[in-house]
């Protein structure tokens, strides 16, 4: 039988046990990942250990039961983030500015080693974070916002308590994170007006590829564009959902223009301005009608509720590959022609 | 120790060490590493926050779910902005590696 | 609550609508329909403003209908309110010069300054940590995406304020992150009376005013604003000084008058009050000695903002909540001001073809409209009666001058002022210089002098209706 959601994890009896073991290694090895991409002599070296570290968190996500988050660790953070990092290594080959390590260097470090440990200290003599803000069981009995999701999942329209989360409680939150996209992108397109940056130089700036990966490209990209569709269903049952989907569709998007087969996206096309913006647009437009129509801002009808989500992380899924992609990989054909 | 709280310290180390990076380092990319690092420590503490009970609390995913997309739109913006402000002045270390 | 959403939803329709249209439209129609959002938005802010007078009490929405607790909340007060107003009416003032003025500015602007507008709203209403971190992440990427608008001499300063900004952000969210699992809420109202002073919230505390502070260029982490607010086109410069440092300044008023356990305020609020003292000291030191017209003008935000710092700390210290009074007529002037200052600056640097604080000499002859516009403002700055910025001082003296324990605190105040003066007045003596004119290269753009002079012109108005101002502030509960 499970125990009910709020439970806590019962503690270990001995400081350290052996099962800790994978987890040990997995601390090492992001502490040592991290200073690697921190501090290697080539800033190469330090973005490939950048990419390897976000491979690890995506692993320690799983360990930590974290499947949504893994899923977009792994396309957001180790691939787009990758592919955004080697993109500025050849652009900039060279290190920009040389890092002295002087005292203060040495100090500010052994400040962070002694803080941490100081934190764990804390953390291991004191209960305050680690049981206290669970326990509906307090003086004021008032039940957490933690305990409130979870009692509220069935009446969200989808099962999956992180998209009822994500979709329903705290829709305006996703709203406006559609809009920080966009806002990026808006910000991206001001690097290419005529004549400003030097990025508009050059014809080409990806490099050109090998046949090997060009026909990789044209098996890969259809397979990540039904895994993302499967992924963005399965959202609102299972871990997954429209951030997921929408950043492997990126990736294919990505893949098929490092390859050369993506023409490109002009963003004189009406249909490209429209999928970028309606994601928001639509979410917007929902929030609207039900605030002058219906029973409020972002108050979904009952009777539609799940249809409703549906079709809002569809249109988002949308507007979030393509906005990523140009993020991405965008340059002044696509953005600015 | 549980593993909830050794992956605690490690979220505040890594944010630590990386916050010491972008304090000392001075090279604008690594300077961006630096703070994506500090943003995986922040959702490394808010990971092991959520898996304090057994099943674990769906509202800090949804959160970190929205912060890693904040993160990776503005790093986007950022990488291409400090490409864009240094590419000039990059072709003379270019040619000065070359050699 | 409803006039509140229209305000907010206005400009970001606006906004996205005016991209989706991007090249259908020609530049004048693009700029015609922002500023017709702004009026849409600012009448809907001021009949806001009305209801909630009317009510008496602050206005909450649950978000999604959901219950208190789980929902998202946004609160409407009179404070909010007139914030919504205040930052229509600034969209509207700078908007009009942009438009109107010879300068003229790029076409993206238009889409950028709504979504600029949208983002404040959703700060200034919202009562939830993690949506707070949001609208900080919008209000940073269009504020960055604005500075870039310059061209490629701005990068480097934008993208040193995206990567900070990014840094403070995430301090911040650390911060949230610490207090949810300590408290299990991300609500501000239902937070409040759960706090207490212990370890975690004290780190949590730290966190989130370390990332505040930077992201509001308050001192010592204001060295980012200088070059970026400088290098920024004029109107743009106008808007981030402000508007956008404002915005973290309201969060962190309140995470320490409401989310913060009072010993924990009490603790922090003579720190914040040194550090506004510090602030107004130094940053009018560094304008006087900066050569460069918008460098001045940039750095003497980092200086009112010491005002704003010492008001909350003050305010902290002594647990009188009245004190928010001073705090936001401070805003209000200071961003009404701020956008002469800017708009004046721009106008005669591109008039007599200039840069140069050094350039100005004579401007009263040559540009004379944007001159009088830049002292007129710089009075406010200074707070000389009967401006805003006097009344803003005043209602911060009130209480420093009440009893001999405060009035090393009036002191500091009052080092500010003469250094806000002698900032000025270094402009101002210069101009009168007509000895040794600086020859315009162009006639001077009436037009875009007149719309400069305006916003300095309403905040010598404030004090016409400063009786309402501070009983709205004081009455309408926050």
């Amino acid at each position: 039988m499970r125990p009910p959601p709020g439970t806590v994890q019962a503690k270990e009896t001995s400081p350290v046990s052996l099962e800790l073991l994978p987890d040990l290694i997995l601390t090492l090895l992001l502490l040592i990942m991290a200073w690697g991409a921190l501090y290697a002599p080539q800033r190469a070296d330090a973005m490939t250990l950048f990419i390897a570290f976000g491979i690890v968190v995506a692993l320690i996500w799983a360990r930590l039961d974290a499947p949504d988050l893994a899923l977009a660790e792994a396309a957001i953070g180790a691939g787009l983030t990758g592919v955004l990092l080697m993109h500025a290594a050849r652009e900039l080959p060279g290190e920009l500015h040389q890092t002295n390590r002087t005292a203060t260097y040495w100090g500010a470090l052994a400040f962070a080693v002694v803080a941490s440990l100081m934190f764990l200290a804390h953390l291991l003599y004191d209960d305050s974070l680690m049981s206290a803000g669970l326990l509906d069981a307090e003086t004021d009995m008032t039940p957490r916002l933690r305990t409130l999701a979870d009692a509220a999942v069935p009446e969200s329209g989808v099962e999956h308590p992180v998209t009822a989360v994500l979709l329903n409680f705290r829709a305006w939150d996703t709203l406006l994170e559609l809009l920080v996209l966009l806002f990026a992108l808006s910000g991206l397109r001001q690097l290419f007006r005529d004549g400003q940056s030097s990025e508009n130089r050059a014809t080409s700036q990806w490099p050109e590829s090998l046949a090997l990966m060009s026909a990789w490209a044209r098996v890969l990209a259809p397979l990540l564009v039904v895994t993302g569709g499967y992924l963005l269903w399965r959202g609102s049952s299972e871990p997954g959902g429209a951030f997921q989907a929408g950043s492997l569709l990126a990736a294919a998007a990505v893949i098929l223009r490092l390859t050369g087969l993506l023409p490109p996206l002009r963003w004189s096309s009406v249909l490209l301005r429209l999928s970028v913006v309606a994601g928001a647009l639509f979410f917007l437009v929902v929030a609207a009608a039900t605030a002058i129509w219906g029973d409020g801002w972002l108050v979904y009808p009952v009777a539609y509720n799940g249809l409703l989500i549906i079709t809002i992380e569809a249109i988002a899924t949308l507007s979030i590959a393509i906005t990523l992609s140009l993020l991405v990989i965008g340059e002044r054909e696509d953005l600015r022609t | 120790m549980t593993a909830i709280e050794l992956y605690l310290t490690l979220g505040v180390a890594v944010f630590l060490l990386s916050l010491h990076g972008l304090m000392t380092l001075h090279d604008p990319i690594r300077r961006l590493i630096a703070v994506n690092l500090m943003g995986a420590g922040t959702f490394l503490v808010m990971v092991s926050l959520a898996k304090r009970t057994e099943v674990p609390d769906p509202v800090l995913h949804a959160l970190v779910v929205t912060g890693l997309v904040v993160a990776i739109s503005a790093t986007a913006f950022a990488l291409r902005l400090i490409i864009a402000a240094n590419k000039d002045d990059a072709t003379t270390s270019e040619d000065s590696a070359q050699r | 609550m409803n006039f509140a959403l229209l305000s907010l939803a206005t400009p970001l329709f606006s906004g996205l609508l005016l991209l989706l249209c991007d090249r259908a439209l020609k530049t004048g129609t693009v700029a015609f329909w922002a500023i017709v959002s702004t009026v849409v938005s600012l009448a809907a802010a001021w009949l806001a403003l009305q209801d909630v007078v009317d009510a008496g009490t602050s206005i909450m929405l649950n978000l999604g209908g959901w219950e208190t607790g789980l929902a998202i909340r946004l609160r409407l007060s009179s404070l909010s309110a007139l914030l919504l107003v205040f930052t229509a009416l600034m969209h509207l003032l700078i908007g009009l010069y942009a438009g109107l003025s010879r300068q003229g500015i790029a076409r993206d602007y238009w889409p950028l300054s709504c979504f600029l507008h949208g983002s404040l709203a959703a700060l200034w209403l919202s009562a939830d940590l993690f949506n707070l971190y949001i609208t900080l992440e919008l209000l940073g990427l269009t504020a960055v995406a604005m500075v870039a608008l310059s061209g490629k001499k701005a990068y480097k300063p934008a993208a040193n304020y995206l990567i900070l900004s990014l840094a403070a952000s995430l301090f911040y969210l650390l911060g949230v992150a610490l207090l949810y699992g300590r408290y299990g809420e991300l609500d501000v109202l239902l937070l409040a009376p759960r706090t207490e002073a212990d370890v975690i919230t004290r780190l949590a505390l730290l966190l989130m005013t370390t990332g505040l502070m930077l992201k509001a260029a308050l001192w010592p982490l204001h060295l980012w604003l200088p070059p970026a607010h400088t290098s920024a086109p004029t109107a743009v410069s106008a808007l981030l000084s402000g508007l956008v440092v404002k915005g973290p300044l309201f969060i962190l008023w309140v995470l320490w008058s409401e989310v913060a356990p009072p010993e924990l305020a009490q603790q922090i609020g003579p720190v914040l009050a040194i550090a506004g003292m510090i602030a107004l000291t130094a940053g009018g030191l560094s304008a006087m000695r900066s050569p460069y017209i918008k460098t001045v003008v940039a750095y003497s935000t980092v200086a009112q903002l010491g005002y704003a710092l010492m008001a909350l700390g003050l305010l902290l210290t002594w647990q009188l909540p009245q004190m928010h009074i001073a705090l936001w007529l401070f805003v209000i002037a200071h961003g009404l001001a701020k956008a002469s200052l800017f708009l004046a600056a721009g106008e005669m640097q591109s008039s007599l073809g200039t840069r140069r604080v050094e350039g100005l000499r004579g401007a009263t002859q040559t540009v004379p409209v944007a001159m009088f516009a830049f002292a007129v403002a710089g009075g406010s700055l200074i707070g000389l009666p009967p401006s805003g910025g006097f009344l803003a001082k005043w209602v911060l003296l009130e209480p420093l001058l009440s009893q001999p324990g405060n009035w090393p605190w009036a002191i500091g105040v009052l080092l500010g002022t003469l250094v806000s003066a002698a900032y000025i007045f270094r402009v101002v003596a210069l101009s009168f210089d007509r000895a040794r004119i600086n020859p315009p290269d162009i006639n001077p753009d009436r037009v875009g002098h007149w719309l400069a002079l305006l916003p300095a012109l309403m905040v010598w108005g404030m004090a016409l209706s400063g009786e309402w101002l501070i009983q709205l502030l004081a009455g309408g509960g926050v």
